[in-house]
């Protein structure tokens, strides 16, 4: 694009060919980003539904009402909730750990760096599929488990093991991308400060506690947020292994949004749930924000 | 990655040996689930057991099935396709809207890095419904550009070309000005070969992030012919193949392949982008 305007001389090239260089993001943002934003911000105060006759009627806040008051919502959000909290202190615990141990050189430490990535590259689909049949009833972890004298629960079939069992899943997919995160806020603190520690004599663990961990407090804030929004939304693994049961045991806010909008085409509805989940995803983002931060001193 | 101090001085395998002892475990753990997938795959008849498929014989009879079964071929070629016209669009306008905003050369380049910024921490589901309107809208709902258009201009890659333009020194492109070079050609001829590590950064993370695509190729698609290989994967999973392990397990290597082999070839590139992105 852009390609024939021409003018030479000016140092900083002209304002034209600048607006020309930006516009794929004006367009992609305005028409595939700001607009379905307040599009669905409007839908959201309406009753549309592509498959019932007559156009959308306004209808206020009752959308908003009817998410609040619906035992289904409610139930999707607590299921998402304890996803969360039964999830991201695993795998930031695990993340960082791992991080620690394979940031100082040693023999293979790629090996270890690539091999715990490598679940974060495949699809969720396959992921799912592969926990599904591991999971399955005389599949190979109850095998495991026989082996050692245990009685297996019926996993995903078991509305009190379902949910634990795709989170189980969670943790040792995504530790892998965190690890990532962390190596890199570690890379970033000065070896200087170490050293000035090691001079005075500082254990291991004291140079832990007062240089590593307070100086990684912005990186903690970033895994924490981009893991909390990721957990917000966790759909395909639902879909693929549990379908939301049973008994809407593993049935998600994405998922239940999914389901009123793709099956009930109720998308008037659907988008006053979007919006909630939207403000309770931005709620907890500075919640975040305002916990992990403050302490902190100034770093980097 | 700092690996220049462990290429000249390698560490000894000795005080190697502690962290061994408890990451090997632990990296044994994260990839047995992948053994089993493609023990289970090459298994005529194992079921779910990881024994019975590990003691043989192998074949690639699931693999036969699997690619005689209504429309996996498709699925692949799909997926290809897709993720071609996606990587190429990515990376043509990461290139454009991240040097421009890295020279600041637009007024507001503060509050468009914002909006960027802004996306990037969206939650991208919000979207998924009023986007399905606005594709319905298009009349673009169940063609492959719903599958490309709303992914071609990616936040996060115009944010790395943006970080990497601002370290870029800006000489070249005043010397070349100077000699009377038009935008577009120092852009061309100046610019673009100095972004080409940037570029391959682009290229290779939104190829993994487009071929592992589920929520929206699955409510932007409902033709069976333009399905992408998760979501024809998926829902094949739901129809008489539900407990046909084998079969389920030579699709899922099927489709980890591609992402595994960039996975490993670029390893580098895409840790160190990770790395460099999250330090910004």
């Amino acid at each position: 694009m852009s390609a024939t305007i021409h003018r030479s001389g000016a140092a900083h090239g002209s304002r034209a060919t600048a607006w020309a260089f930006l516009s794929p993001w004006v367009i992609a943002f305005g028409l595939f980003g700001l607009f379905p934003f307040a599009f669905s911000l409007a839908a959201s105060f309406t009753d549309y539904s592509p498959i019932r006759a007559g156009g959308a009627s306004f209808v206020g806040l009752a959308n908003y009402a009817r998410a609040l008051s619906d035992p289904a919502f409610w139930s999707a959000l607590g299921n998402t909730a304890f996803f969360v909290v039964g999830t991201i202190p695993f795998t930031t615990t695990l993340a960082l750990a791992l991080a620690l141990a394979v940031q100082p050189a040693f023999r293979g430490r790629t090996l270890f760096r690539v091999g715990f990535f490598v679940p974060s590259v495949v699809s969720v689909v396959v992921l799912s599929l592969v926990f599904k049949g591991l999971y399955a009833s005389n599949g190979a972890l109850d095998g495991v488990l026989r082996a050692l004298g245990l009685t297996p629960p019926a996993w995903l079939l078991d509305p009190r093991t379902a949910l634990p069992a795709i989170m189980a899943m969670d943790v040792w997919s995504a530790s892998g991308y965190y690890m990532i995160i962390f190596l890199a806020g570690l890379e970033a603190i000065p070896r200087e400060l170490y050293d000035a520690a090691r001079l005075e004599g500082a254990s291991r663990r004291a140079q832990l506690a007062h240089i590593t961990l307070p100086l990684l407090r912005p990186t903690l804030l970033f895994v924490l947020v981009v893991n909390t929004v990721r957990s917000l939304q966790i759909f395909a693994e639902v879909f693929v292994m549990t379908r939301g049961g049973p008994l809407h045991s593993t049935t998600t806010v994405v998922y239940y949004l999914y389901e009123e909008a793709f099956y009930r085409f109720n998308l008037g509805y659907a988008s006053a749930v979007a919006y909630l989940l939207f403000l309770i995803t931005l709620a907890l983002a500075w919640v975040q924000m305002k916990t992990v931060r403050p302490a902190g001193p100034e770093a980097r | 990655m700092s690996a220049a101090g462990a290429q000249s001085l390698r560490p000894a395998w000795g005080p190697s040996l502690g962290r061994w002892l408890w990451l090997g475990p632990l990296l044994l753990s994260m990839l047995v689930p992948f053994a089993w997938m493609v023990a289970i795959s090459l298994a005529p008849a194992a079921g779910t057991s990881f024994l019975r498929a590990l003691a043989g014989p192998w074949n690639l009879d699931h693999y036969v099935a699997l690619f005689a079964a209504a429309g996996v071929g498709r699925y692949l070629v799909n997926s290809a396709l897709v993720a071609f016209a996606v990587v190429s669009l990515n990376v043509a306008t990461a290139a454009m809207v991240g040097y421009i905003l890295g020279r600041r050369r637009v007024p507001g380049e503060r509050w468009w890095t914002l909006g960027i910024v802004a996306t990037l921490m969206l939650p991208k589901q919000v979207l998924m419904i009023p986007l399905y309107l606005v594709l319905a809208r298009m009349h673009l709902l169940d063609t492959y550009a719903a599958l490309v258009l709303p992914f071609a201009v990616d936040a996060f890659s115009i944010f790395l070309v943006r970080q990497f333009v601002i370290g870029l020194p800006i000489e070249l492109e005043e010397a070349a000005r100077v000699d009377g070079a038009s935008d577009w050609l120092v852009f061309r001829r100046v610019v673009l070969p100095l972004l080409k590590p940037v570029l391959a950064v682009v290229a290779i993370q939104s190829f993994l992030a487009n071929w592992n695509s589920f929520l929206f190729p699955l409510i932007f698609v409902d033709s069976d012919r333009l399905r992408t290989l998760p979501v024809g994967l998926a829902l094949l999973s739901q129809t008489e193949h539900s407990v046909d392990w084998g079969f389920l397990m030579a699709g899922s290597t099927v489709a980890s392949l591609p992402v595994l082999a960039v996975f490993l070839a670029f390893q580098r590139q895409i840790l160190s982008g990770l790395l460099a992105g999250a330090e910004k």
